[in-house]
């Protein structure tokens, strides 16, 4: 399980961020003494850190500057400042990403998971479902030889199930993901979508794959 | 200055000197003055008042005539103290004195207001900064409770409390962007993703074409400006929208079109003003007429250009031309 860091001091909002982070699945623990943010990072054995820019005793960019000439562990900038001056800023002291108040939690999510991914790609070998090869690049899944063409849509689906394999992923969160791969897809082509990608995946051997949780969203097996 | 104008100004003046010389001649004439020396004190008594005129007339006309052309072709009238060298008379020195100070008054009360301006348009930035917590706290809750139907009305607040933000920055923008190569789509998919479950209740089908393309701009300002458009066509109706991009060689437009219900010609030309609501205000309570306001400010600053094209019961089209940078093949 992955483990987050949430640097945050207004309360109410780190609580609901740890929470949100919890029930996706993630580890998360939270700063609340700020008066030694610096050596809690330090030593934090966290995956990823989410930190916020406006911080008590220091700003969060002082800390991100401290933090990157010990550790290249990923940081995500959290702000409610809505300037680009901002963003540039910590882009330059090495955030690996940057997220605005008030966040759209599929969209924080989706980022943490990319910026995660990232960083496991670097080292990872092929992306295999059960015994077939996931090929994000061609589009294909391949099973003893037996390659299926998934169309743009279908891949997208696919990939967020894999990712989050035997969790619910909802609906609302499929239609996040594909709208933020420009396929402004609305609730019925997204059955469509669902109901051809089973038809497929049955076609390879994997009947039943995608399981429907009524009212909740979908569970790849 | 003309002299008629001054002698007439001079009028009782002159009356009185006319009358007086004629007393003095009727008292001298009762003393049996001989009548050529009562011609002669005619003719210098009246050369010299006339010359006494004159010689005013001149020392003032230039001092007068200058202020006049002055103020008539100054952009900024209040800039004229600035303008008067203070004359060799005693009224003009008063008058350039009084202009001086009344200028100097004047400057104080702009700075007055101008700081009060700025400071209270602080505050409001910071505030929206300090709402955005609450606010972004309860969505949050609203995500993890599962609970949907007060999401909704956050994101409504969420959308006003921005308008004021950008309002209030619209003003000095100057400060606050930072023009960058920005990919269109990257900033048309974010605005959408916000504006997602609205879309779809309403049944809004969005289509995108072409905008893999970059353009020199603040991200921030265009997804706002996005939002506001995409706001429009939710309020006035739509259930289709297209966003193209048009490269032409010397500029990148993007057209945004809705099938809502459009504006009647007669209002077009003055949808960009400040608090127009036209006759679609009317009709749909929820117009305020400053969204495509500040939409127009904001690409003025921005150095773009907007127009409208629409059909009343047809569409609606906004464009937004960026010029494009040469500088942007360079890198």
């Amino acid at each position: 399980m992955k483990k987050i860091l949430i640097i945050e001091d207004d309360n109410v909002l780190s609580e609901e961020l740890c929470t949100l982070l919890r029930n996706s699945g993630y580890e998360a623990s939270r700063v609340t003494d700020f008066e030694t943010t610096a050596d809690q990072m330090r030593a934090s054995d966290a995956d990823l850190f989410l930190l916020d820019i406006n911080l008590p005793f220091t700003s969060g960019e002082t800390l991100l500057q401290e933090f990157r000439k010990t550790s290249d562990k990923p940081v995500i900038m959290l702000t409610s400042r809505t300037t680009e001056i901002d963003e540039v800023l910590s882009m330059s002291y090495g955030a690996d990403d940057y997220i605005t108040k008030p966040y759209n939690p599929t969209i924080l999510l989706l980022r943490v998971s990319a910026v995660l991914k990232r960083l496991e790609r670097s080292g990872s070998a092929k992306v295999m479902y059960h015994d077939a090869e996931v090929s994000g690049v061609k589009g294909t899944l391949t099973r003893n030889g037996n390659e299926m063409i998934l169309t743009k849509n279908e891949m997208i689906i696919f990939q967020l199930l894999l990712d989050r394999r035997g969790e619910i992923v909802t609906r609302d969160d499929l239609m996040t993901t594909l709208w933020d791969n420009n396929e402004f897809v609305n609730d019925n082509a997204l059955s469509v979508n669902v109901s051809r990608l089973r038809g497929k995946l049955a076609e390879l051997g994997f009947e039943d794959a995608i399981e429907t949780r009524k009212k909740q969203g979908y569970v790849l097996r | 200055m003309r002299f008629s104008a001054y002698l007439k100004d001079r009028l009782p003046a002159i009356i009185i000197f006319v009358v007086s010389l004629l007393l003095s001649l009727i008292f001298l004439r009762a003393y049996h003055v001989i009548t050529e020396a009562l011609a002669v004190l005619c003719v210098i008594l009246t050369a010299g008042a006339f010359s006494v005129f004159f010689w005013d007339y001149l020392r003032k006309k230039p001092f007068y005539d200058k202020l006049q052309n002055c103020i008539n072709e100054l952009d900024q009238k209040y800039l004229i103290s600035e303008m008067v060298t203070s004359p060799d008379f005693l009224e003009g020195r008063i008058l350039a004195d009084v202009l001086k100070d009344c200028d100097h008054s004047m400057c104080d009360n702009v700075a007055l207001h101008r700081r009060e301006a700025a400071e209270f348009r602080e505050y409001i930035e910071m505030w929206v900064h300090e709402v955005k917590l609450p606010v972004g706290g309860l969505q949050l809750m609203c995500h993890n409770d599962g609970n949907s139907k007060y999401s909704e009305q956050l994101k409504r607040i969420d959308d006003y409390i921005e308008n004021v933000l950008y309002y209030a920055r619209s003003r000095n923008a100057e400060k606050d962007y930072i023009i960058k190569k920005t990919s269109l789509k990257r900033a048309f998919i974010d605005t959408a993703i916000r504006y997602r479950e609205e879309l779809q209740e309403r049944g809004i089908t969005l289509s995108t074409e072409n905008l893999d393309m970059d353009i020199m701009t603040d991200a921030k300002w265009l997804g706002f400006i996005f939002s506001q458009l995409m706001g429009n066509s939710m309020k006035y109706e739509a259930t289709e929208i297209t966003v193209t991009a048009e490269e032409t060689p010397d500029s990148i437009s993007l057209h945004f079109r809705d099938n809502g219900i459009g504006i009647p010609e007669s209002d077009l030309p003055y949808i960009f003003e400040k608090s127009f609501t036209g006759e679609n205000g009317r009709t749909h309570t929820r117009s305020t007429g400053m969204g495509l306001y500040i939409v127009s400010m904001l690409c003025q600053k921005l150095g773009h250009s907007v127009s409208a094209k629409s059909v009343q019961g047809e569409y609606t089209e906004i464009i937004i031309s960026f010029g494009k940078n040469d500088f942007l093949d360079v890198q």
